[in-house]
């Protein structure tokens, strides 16, 4: 066994362990940032894994997409979920897996005064509720829903494995790989796969719209929706216990509002 | 080619397991879907091991993974739309809460 074949088995072994950690980590911590971080390292290694088998454009592909895109946008989503440095459940240790005791380990815990520092996204809580008036649907919120769960996955990872050993016999070719392999793909998207590819611009492009055609505020209500706002907005309200003394003219009537 | 395919088949399977998991058993919408990139990972993954080992000479599985990479990415984008939406609605991100979304 020379040099090269060691550096490919620790390499791979590198990459699957930091693939399999990462993943488990996202799956079982309770702190939803850490999750996403958790979920880069997964993408990392597989990544990795890419470049082991010579998928040198898939690994720089799934660094740029996953972990340029999608996890900006997770990261973003995190901000919205109630709790999601995880406080809530650090100082609960009962409530963890095993597994999920490793992966957080060392999660700020929340103040039970309400008012410590509150510098590290890590530690954000996302409300000011003290561990003692916290009943019981709040702890379901963040604990995982389904014990079987844990069931159903290591009986899907036994299975996938087992099903290993009854494989038919692969005829393994070890044929010369092509060094341009980018351009081989290149030419074949645009030669063989050129419906797909003109499918995943389409399919694109409908996401975009139908993405921020969803997000957009207020624009897609019913119609009585829009009328009852259009009519609030024609009279205003007074204001009430207005604290500036009123003016001596009548601004309203010749301002840029009153013109229209 | 030191690492047999099994290894990587191996491994490719505890990620689909993982994902699993993930998506069964966690509340939030965001985890449901970092579980599904996770699954995702996972079949590009087998995908990538059986080009390599099986079928060097066809490019295609490379291809395939390309658009698994793609409709992941306009599949992030619509749920974290949709999870906006509801979000605004209801001032909650927990599945639980999306029940009658069951039609």
């Amino acid at each position: 066994m020379n040099a090269a074949n060691i550096a490919e088995i620790i390499a791979f072994a590198l990459s699957a362990f930091i693939a399999v950690a990462g993943a488990l980590g996202m799956a079982t911590t309770m702190s939803m940032f850490r999750s996403g971080i958790f979920l880069m390292a997964s993408f990392m290694g597989v990544a990795g894994l890419f470049v082991l088998l010579s998928a040198d454009l898939l690994g720089l592909l799934q660094i740029m997409m996953y972990i340029g895109g999608m996890l900006v946008m997770i990261l973003f989503m995190v901000l919205f979920m109630q709790d999601p440095g995880g406080a809530m459940m650090a100082d609960m240790p009962d409530m963890m897996t095993p597994v999920g005791k490793i992966f957080s380990l060392g999660l700020k815990q929340n103040d039970p005064t309400g008012t410590g520092p509150e510098e590290e996204g890590e530690g954000r809580d996302g409300d000011d509720d003290n561990m003692g008036d916290m009943d019981m649907s709040d702890m379901a919120m963040v604990t995982p829903a389904y014990r079987w769960a844990v069931w159903a996955a290591l009986l899907t990872a036994g299975g996938l494995v087992a099903l290993l050993l009854l494989r038919p016999a692969w005829p393994l070719a070890s044929g010369a790989l092509d060094p341009r392999s980018a351009e081989r793909i290149g030419s074949l998207l645009m030669d063989k796969y050129m419906v797909g590819f003109e499918g995943a611009g389409f399919l694109i492009l409908i996401g975009i719209v139908g993405a921020v055609f969803m997000a957009r505020t207020g624009r897609h209500g019913a119609k009585a929706d829009r009328d009852s706002r259009s009519a609030i907005e024609d009279t205003p309200p007074e204001i009430e216990a207005d604290p500036l003394t009123p003016l001596a003219g009548d601004i309203g009537q010749t301002g840029p509002g009153g013109a229209a | 080619m030191t690492v047999p395919l099994t290894a990587y088949l191996v491994v490719g399977a505890l990620l689909f397991a993982i994902g699993v998991y993930t998506v069964v058993a966690q509340r939030g919408a965001v985890m449901v879907l970092m579980g599904i990139e996770v699954i995702l990972n996972a079949i590009g993954l087998n995908l990538i091991a059986f080009w390599r080992f099986v079928a060097p000479a066809d490019y295609s599985a490379q291809i395939f993974t390309i658009f698994i990479i793609t409709i992941g990415a306009v599949e992030m984008a619509v749920g974290l739309g949709i999870m906006m939406l509801l979000y605004r609605q209801r001032q909650s991100v927990q599945v639980d809460d999306y029940a009658e979304l069951r039609g």
